[in-house]
């Protein structure tokens, strides 16, 4: 298997060591050895906590600079809906769309037919659904990484029918270059992401196959050039020269957190978003408590896309936003609705291949071995001291006795067990008087 | 694992999983001992009275080994059936009582024994390989 990639860099010049990614990290997938962060990527689900919470701004999320984009003949832009949320009042959409193509972009991509084309699939897919329920929406890639990675038995729960932004990535490259006689390579589709769970959703599906997107750059990437632009041309009022982008509510609501809700309205639906919240749900789904709900959508983030970590604007001004743009227009609207009417019959929208579930690797030798090293690991716990402090590198005195088991740590690095440690912390974080 | 008790049900099925997953079996067997233990365990919190769960792990594979003390069944080829299902209402409606545990478990074990005894209790081995060519 390909080595897998993750949404994040840490710079180590920047990073002190000082822990705070490592406590906050829901899967433990941090330690901090002389004193830098490191990642588990086998651990890792792109949840961004880390990012988040670096006090020293060390960690960094992997996307695309504008200057990427150069290497393209045609690029098509497909913004995720939150992105119109995320400007003043005063600055439209179709201000946001000009702005956007200022910015280089040769079109914009309004995806609100992908939309209702993938709605139609995903119910479709759990009316038919015979299997242990709830099915549970793939549309953020966290959710997806943490069944894979915590909760395997679950992955055959996943809806496989591919997300709007693929479907919409797929018929950029078919519309573009059939209309300008290009190669399918030449038309770029860059996905306006507003977290870096995405981006790395890109770089890396889940599934294994390969995204119909090229890339992607950051709502944060693209916003001062956007607000840049509407300043200038304010007074021009774009809306006339320009249909407008978007048509109905439909489209908005599908990063609201609401979206998918509102589509299936006909099925029993549960709502969780922060994954705290989430892994509390799955566990019970785990123990099959939840087995009478048929449809399960989960957002990392509080209250879904709108809070994603590439965002600018404070998620609940957003949301007043999104809900006053979704309040002025149709829930739907004919030209849209005819288009997912002549498209639906003629396309696939399964995922390519099934998601498995993603295993952490690690331990070697036999099963008899295996059996030992966890062994040597549960005897290793008892003797320490259980105060999750952390000081050793790794989060919890849980984690130090499997990395010991496992060869990725001594005993040593306890400061219950050796006081040299303590010392060598001292002298490594203790600010020494000049 | 006590009769009626659905709060603690699911347990065991989450905790081997979660040990198997740390010795890094193949997910797919994690999957069948996983669907195993949990609808043995259901059988158990539903119609039984007490029950324990064992499991033997060797090399070459693990058993899943259920015992409770219970009503027992009386008419077991009629209790394999898909769809035959003695599950009360509250049980269906938590979502359970399809019929299709004690099938499912079958389905998923390389080799299956279930015995009972009416008014004694319930027996039931399954074993999975570990190879995975059942
Ligand atoms: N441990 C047990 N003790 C007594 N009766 C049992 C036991 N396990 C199963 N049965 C009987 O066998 C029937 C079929 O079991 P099975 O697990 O296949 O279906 P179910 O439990 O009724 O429904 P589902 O498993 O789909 O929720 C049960 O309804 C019950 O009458
Ligand atoms: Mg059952």
């Amino acid at each position: 298997m390909a080595e897998l990639t993750h949404g994040f860099k840490i710079d180590e010049d920047k990073c002190r060591g000082c822990l705070s990614c490592m406590r906050a990290c829901p899967t433990h997938a941090i330690r901090v050895r002389a004193t830098k962060a490191r990642y588990k990527p086998d651990h890792c689900i792109d949840c961004g906590v880390c990012l988040t919470t670096c006090p020293s701004g060390a960690i960094g999320a992997t996307t695309w600079s504008v200057d990427d984009l150069n290497r393209f003949k045609f690029k098509v832009a497909v913004p995720c809906p939150v992105l119109f949320g995320q400007f003043p009042a005063g600055i439209t959409p179709s201000m946001v769309v000009e702005g956007l193509l200022a910015l280089g972009f040769d079109a914009v991509w309004d995806f609100s037919v992908d939309i209702g084309l993938v709605a139609r699939a995903i119910n479709e897919y759990v009316e038919r659904w015979k299997g242990a329920t709830p099915l549970i929406s793939i549309s953020c890639p966290v959710v997806v990484r943490l069944v894979q990675v915590s909760y395997p038995r679950m992955v055959d729960q996943l809806i496989p029918v591919q997300l709007p932004r693929e479907i919409a990535g797929r018929e950029v490259k078919r519309k573009f270059s059939a209309q300008l006689g290009l190669s399918k390579d030449d038309v770029a589709a860059i996905y306006i992401t507003p977290c870096q769970a995405k981006a790395i959703s890109i770089l890396q599906p889940a599934e294994g196959a390969v995204s119909h997107l090229d890339g992607t750059l950051g709502i944060t990437d693209v916003y001062n050039a956007i607000l840049a632009h509407a300043s200038l041309q304010r007074a021009e009022a774009s809306e006339t020269r320009r249909p407008p982008i978007i048509r109905n509510s439909t489209f908005l609501r599908w990063h609201m957190s609401e979206g998918l809700g509102h589509v299936l309205a006909g099925h029993r639906y549960l709502l969780v978003t922060g994954l705290s919240n989430i892994i509390q749900v799955f566990d019970d789904i785990e123990k099959g408590k939840l087995r009478k709900v048929d449809f399960l959508d989960a957002y990392n983030c509080w209250s879904g896309c709108t809070a994603g970590n590439l965002t600018i604007a404070n998620l609940y001004v957003t949301q007043s936003k999104m809900h006053s743009l979704v309040s002025k227009l149709p829930e739907m609207d004919g030209e849209t609705e005819a288009e997912i009417e002549r498209r639906y019959p003629t396309e696939d929208f399964s995922l390519e291949r099934p998601i498995r579930p993603r295993p952490i690797r690690g331990r070697t030798g036999s099963l008899k071995e295996r059996v030992q090293m966890i062994q040597q690991g549960e005897a290793m716990l008892a003797t320490l001291p259980g105060l999750n402090c952390g000081l050793c590198g790794a989060p919890t005195c849980k984690e130090l006795a499997r990395d010991i088991s496992m060869g990725d740590a001594t005993a040593q690095d306890c400061i219950f067990v050796s006081k040299d440690r303590l010392q060598g912390l001292e002298r490594a974080y203790l600010p020494r008087p000049e | 694992m006590r009769g009626r008790d659905f709060e603690n049900a699911g347990e065991t099925s989450a905790e081997v999983t979660a040990i198997l997953k740390d010795l890094e079996i193949d997910p797919d067997i994690i999957l069948r001992v996983g669907v195993v233990t949990f609808e043995a365990e259901m059988n158990v919190v539903m119609y039984a009275d007490k029950g324990t769960v064992t499991f033997i792990l060797t090399d070459d594979e693990i058993a899943v080994e259920v015992a409770d003390e219970g009503p027992g069944i009386p008419d077991i080829d009629l209790a394999m059936q898909p769809g035959y299902s003695t599950a009360s209402d509250e049980m269906r409606e938590m979502g359970f009582g399809y019929g299709l545990g004690l099938p499912n478990i079958k389905k998923n074990s390389d080799a299956f024994v279930l015995a009972s005894e009416v008014g004694k209790g319930t027996k039931l081995h399954s074993s999975i390989r570990l190879d995975g060519n059942g």
